[in-house]
């Protein structure tokens, strides 16, 4: 197992381990949900023990407030290492490179694809959540379905809960299924297409202090870096694109050790 | 083919099980994975029912993609990201896959291909130029390599369709669509203009670069009992096309560039042309000429130069850029210039007399690629006893010029194979100008599959949809610190008196280390 996956596992424990749900039932509301995680990764799992950026920055822009403490917690990570947090701690990520990994047919996604994350966090998680005071996002987000949703429905003792199962549970059960599927189907699927935490952090791509560089002379443009790419970026190509998500893969892989990462 | 009626299988199994046909082809991750979604979620919404609303059919809607995708892995298989050689062979062939079964042994043998043999003699190997073992130190052999591969036999046909199909020059590009349509049980007539099938191939390739045994054997395979060849017919002069149109329900014309363009100089008529001396050279004919200028740079100019030189003459090429510009094959003209001929760069004819010819200094442009400007004042006179022009070919279509769109050059303007008539198809070195053997093979073997949706009224995307590619069980070869293989040459001194090949067999075992050295991209740079 590569260093990579060891950290990913690693950090999808540690994010998910209040271990006394598992007997005791309920969400953990301890002091550390006070703190975002750098990443998705559902406040709602009985497992978790932070919250999530996405939920606090939705929380505050539906009370009408600037939230300034997650735009700074965004931007601080978001400078130091870009898109980073996405390809080592994100479990949600994780989850989906090990979809991926599953031997079946498999398609390329279009390009004009990775644009719309941007619509889902301006649109979604922006525009729709400050109308309606409703942390829309969060409503359809497929992480919330896989590990609060289905787990806190399942294990409801009292009936309160599954009580309230209806329509709008039944679609965030369909969005997941879909997702699953296409992301068994395409490279992370989620996070180029709809990940608003990914939106904000490929921002830093191009500014943030770690950063990828391609020795134009050693390149022989073989494209063994974006095949092996989680993302399937061209990194040969561009070395700050919008989707690397800085997991240094390509500069294992590349045969010419034509990429370097660097921290200016 | 036995491997298709249990994808067939598969697709069944999954249709009715979801997952089942992954299990059944030993995919048990992704049997497991679409049948616990699959199930699993229908189990979930069990539990937790509270009737029917409008988010019920985004459900059913989800359900559904996941049958879907189930049923569309089950029948077309696991694939891989192409790797940089087999997404720039123009044939279509996948190299690594036949380079893997040398490599481990496989006893499957690679899908029937027109003209492998041909290809592995004369093809400019594009996939070498982008192999990924470039970066580590050269790339692997892999057009030496396909003497070695072990092919099926052509499948047996049965005319299973009743539409006829007419073709226009038995060329590399005619003869590799002829085989695919017959595959799929069209009834296929071929019209020849000369008396042997294999268009340039037969004519004018000289024998020392491609063996007329091999040749000959490899068509006859190919087109064993499955098509009608009619040759010695020029379409436009023995019959006409009007004729072909009505009678058949496609047309697809293959009629290669053998128009030789003309330099436009003084005494022009004094030289010969690369086409007839090549031809005559073909057909028996020796040359005793003397001392030889040849004219051009590419495949034909070096051809006309080997061939002379073993017939006893003293070749030189002339080429009015630099040697590194030349289009010919870069094996050949190395080989050429072993050889002793001599490749006189930046030269051009201004007049060509009967026993000297008056040249030109040229310099490159800067600017433009490849353009050049004359040097005032630089002529010299070369003492020759004849020249031959090699300069360029464009196809000669202008029987077809009240059916088809063509442009200024004759080339007949194409879109995916079809052309502005319907019913008729083209492909090859009429569509493209000179071109290589294995752009006529890709093109011929794609058109077919045109031609084929086209008569089946199959939209094209669906067709290709439902297309199947050949993988086998492949495995990963541990990395291996070996250098390329070294391909035995016969001696120079020997080898320019004969038109034997050049080319000499490599023991089996050289074979299957070079085999080693492919790193087999697909898998080894996946996530
Ligand atoms: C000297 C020379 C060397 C070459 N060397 C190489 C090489 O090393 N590697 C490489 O990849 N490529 C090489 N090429 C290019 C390659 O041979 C061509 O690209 C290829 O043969 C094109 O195939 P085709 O089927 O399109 O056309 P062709 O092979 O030209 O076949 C067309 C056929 O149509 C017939 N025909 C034409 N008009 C009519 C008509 N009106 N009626 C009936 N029949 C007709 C012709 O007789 C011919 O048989 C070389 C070409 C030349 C000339
Ligand atoms: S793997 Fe290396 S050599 Fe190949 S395209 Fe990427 S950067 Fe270039
Ligand atoms: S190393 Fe092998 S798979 Fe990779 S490009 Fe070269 S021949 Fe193809």
């Amino acid at each position: 197992m590569s260093l990579k996956r060891i950290i990913q596992t690693i950090a999808t424990v540690i994010q998910n381990a209040y271990i006394p749900a598992i007997f005791a039932g309920g969400i953990y509301q301890g002091f550390l949900k006070r703190a975002c995680t750098p990443i998705l990764n559902c406040w709602g799992c009985p497992l978790a023990l932070f919250s999530c950026p996405m939920g606090a920055l939705q929380h505050f822009i539906g009370l009408g407030l600037i939230p300034f403490y997650t735009v700074g917690f965004f931007g601080t990570v978001g400078m130091l290492v870009g898109r980073m947090t996405c390809g080592w701690i994100c479990p949600f990520g994780f989850f989906q490179d090990l979809l991926y990994k599953i031997r079946s047919f498999k398609a390329e996604l279009p390009k004009p694809f990775s644009y719309f994350k941007y619509v889902v966090l301006i649109g979604v998680a922006g525009v729709i959540a400050y109308l309606t005071a409703e942390p829309w996002f969060c409503k359809l987000c497929p992480d919330g379905s896989l590990i609060a949703g289905i787990p806190l429905v399942l294990a409801d003792r009292t009936g309160d809960l599954r009580a309230l199962v209806g329509w709008h549970y039944y679609m965030k059960i369909s969005i997941l299924l879909a997702i699953i599927v296409l992301s068994v189907a395409m490279k992370r699927f989620f996070c180029r297409t709809f990940c608003p935490v990914g939106a904000i952090y490929s921002i830093f791509n191009r500014f943030s202090l770690l950063k990828l560089q391609i020795d134009d002379k050693r390149c022989i443009r073989c494209e063994s870096c974006q095949t092996k790419c989680p993302m399937h970026v061209p990194i040969y190509r561009s070395p700050s694109n919008i989707d690397c998500i800085r997991c240094l893969d390509c500069v294992k892989v590349c045969p010419t050790n034509a990429i370097k990462h660097k921290v200016r | 083919m036995p491997s298709n009626t249990k994808y067939g299988r598969a697709t069944l199994i999954s249709a009715l099980f979801v997952g089942g046909g992954q299990i059944y082809s030993r995919r048990y991750w992704a049997g497991l994975v679409f049948a616990c979604l699959f199930y699993g979620s229908i189990g979930l919404m069990l539990v937790i029912w509270t009737g029917v609303n409008e988010a019920f059919w985004g459900l059913i809607a989800a359900w559904i993609l996941v049958w879907l995708y189930n049923v569309y892995d089950a029948f077309k298989g696991a694939n891989y990201h192409k790797p940089p050689c087999e997404k720039s062979c123009p044939a279509g062939i996948s190299p690594w896959i036949y380079i893997n079964l040398i490599a481990a042994d496989n006893d499957e043998k690679y899908p029937h291909v027109p003209f492998f043999g041909t290809l592995e003699h004369i093809c400019p190997a594009p996939c070498e130029d982008e192999c990924t073992r470039r970066g580590i130190d050269s790339a692997v052999a892999i057009k030496y390599l396909k003497r070695c591969v072990s092919m099926e036999e052509p499948p047996t046909i049965e005319r299973k369709r009743k539409e006829k199909i007419a073709i226009i020059g038995a060329g590399p590009c005619g003869l590799s669509a002829a085989y695919s349509l017959s595959n799929k049980g069209y009834d296929i007539t071929v019209y020849e203009r000369e008396e042997k099938p294999g268009g340039i191939l037969t004519t004018l390739i000289p024998s020392f670069r491609l063996p007329d045994a091999m040749l000959n054997e490899e068509i006859e395979n190919m087109l064993r009992e499955r098509v009608e060849l009619k040759c010695g017919i020029e379409v436009g002069k023995d019959t006409e096309f009007e004729d072909i149109l009505r009678e058949y329900d496609a047309v697809f014309v293959a009629i290669g560039a053998w128009k030789a363009t003309t330099l436009g100089i003084p005494g022009e008529e004094n030289a010969l042309s690369g086409f007839d001396v090549l031809r005559k050279i073909k057909e028996g004919k020796t040359f005793k000429l003397g001392r030889v200028g040849v004219i051009g740079g590419g495949n034909t100019a070096i051809d006309v130069a080997r061939s002379l030189l073993r017939q006893g003459n003293e070749v030189s090429i002339y080429y009015r850029r630099r040697i590194m510009d030349m289009p010919a094959e870069h094996e050949d003209r190395i080989e050429a210039q072993e050889e002793g001929i001599e490749i006189v760069q930046l030269t051009t004819p201004l007049e060509i007399h009967k026993d000297r010819v008056t040249m030109t200094k040229t310099e490159c442009l800067e600017g433009r690629a490849g353009a050049v400007g004359l040097v005032k004042g630089s002529e010299y006179e070369v003492e020759i006893d004849a020249l031959v022009i090699t300069a360029g070919q464009w196809p000669e279509s202008s029987f077809l010029k009240d059916h088809l769109k063509t442009d200024k050059r004759g080339r007949i303007v194409t879109k995916n194979g079809k052309t502005s008539h319907p019913k008729v198809f083209a492909g090859g070195d009429a569509v493209l100008g000179s071109a290589t053997v294995a752009h006529a093979v890709g093109q011929g073997l794609a058109v077919a599959d045109r031609i084929d949706a086209h008569l089946r009224k199959v939209p094209g995307f669906i067709y290709n949809i439902l297309r199947r590619d050949f993988l086998p069980a492949i495995k990963l070869i541990p990395m291996r610190k070996a250098q390329r293989i070294e391909i035995p040459h016969r001696k120079i001194e020997e080898r320019i008196k004969d038109f034997a090949e050049v080319e000499l067999d490599a023991s089996n075992e050289d074979l299957r280390n070079e085999a080693c050295r492919c790193l087999t991209c697909p898998l080894k740079f996946r996530p």
